[in-house]
């Protein structure tokens, strides 16, 4: 079943065709609002005020771009009007950096140790302190494999400022990485050297 | 040599931590819990939309009359207005509980019917 004809359906009430998008794109629903929305005990709530609105819209929706793409810009508006309305949206702080490197102690200390999985866990740590701008085109670029165009028409930015910030947040998180290996002294790469 | 090959190591590891999932967790029911309630938000206001057609239909209908009456018939127009005044309660309250019947009827009964019959399937 393509995109128009799922909408059709579900337009006609067709209860089935709905659960079947919800199931076929809460992944990406979740992925957008888990990483814009910083408290998690709200994720499921905006999750399903996304899904209301992509139910409500339904109508509105012309076709003109992937129905995913059209959803993601909903969850997109609805976390953002969300942080707005209860948390700060942070303006890329000068503190980034401490914050990136802050990181929990006793997981640092862990990495003295640490596996493959373990820098993962540290990276995606350090992923989830980076200001919401760095996190939402990280997640619809790298994670949700949208096109530049597709994140432009998903969040409003232009194409120049989302390259800019999905290259300075790739540096920022290379630059802290390298620092925390230079600081502990251990290679936590010895999975990839046979990369 | 080694900085490049500690450079396109740590590329590695930050190509793969990017394209992994974040442990973000919907509950398992989610597609059916969301599905369940958009159903019903649906059905209401297919109800509700129904109910304005009634009334709007029943409307139509009186106010059509009233004019037949008073271009065929000559109905006196004080007559009825004076009529009208000396039974406003009445008139007001029968109308409140006509709407309310056909509320009712055609939502609030149909709405419970509905809910409790998926209530027994599941």
């Amino acid at each position: 079943m393509n995109d128009a004809e799922l909408v059709q359906q579900i337009i006609a009430g067709n209860d089935n065709a709905f659960r079947y998008l919800v199931a076929k794109h809460q992944r990406l629903v979740l992925h957008v609002v888990g990483r814009i929305v910083k408290q998690q005990e709200d994720v499921e709530d905006i999750c399903q005020e996304v899904f209301f609105k992509v139910f409500r819209k339904l109508g509105k929706f012309r076709g003109e771009s992937r129905l995913s793409t059209w959803i993601a810009t909903i969850a997109y508006n609805t976390s953002i009007s969300h942080i707005r309305r209860y948390e700060r949206v942070s303006e890329l702080p000068e503190d980034v950096d401490d914050r990136l490197m802050q990181g929990n102690s006793d997981n640092w200390q862990a990495a003295k140790m640490v596996e493959k999985g373990e820098a993962k866990k540290i990276l995606l740590e350090m992923i989830e302190k980076l200001p919401v701008q760095y996190r939402t085109v990280l997640t619809l670029f790298h994670l949700e494999e949208f096109s530049y165009k597709e994140v432009e028409e998903i969040t409003g930015m232009p194409e120049g400022t989302i390259k800019s910030y999905l290259s300075r947040a790739r540096k920022l998180l290379k630059e802290k990485l390298e620092k925390r290996i230079e600081l502990e002294k251990t290679n936590i790469f010895a999975d990839y050297a046979e990369r | 040599m080694q900085k490049d090959d500690k450079n396109i190591r740590i590329d590695n590891l930050l190509d793969e931590t990017l394209k992994t999932p974040p442990g973000f967790l919907l509950s398992e029911n989610f597609a059916e819990k969301v599905a369940d309630k958009m159903r019903r938000s649906f059905v209401w206001r297919q109800y509700v939309k129904e109910f304005f057609v009634y009334l709007a239909t029943i409307t139509g209908v009186v106010a059509i009359f009233i004019l037949m009456a008073f271009f065929w018939i000559e109905a006196d127009w004080q007559k009825w207005q004076t009529f009208a005044l000396n039974n406003q309660s009445w008139i007001i309250g029968l109308n409140i509980i006509g709407l309310f019947v056909l509320f009712a009827d055609r939502v609030l009964l149909r709405f419970f019917f509905f809910r409790f019959s998926r209530h027994e399937i599941n």
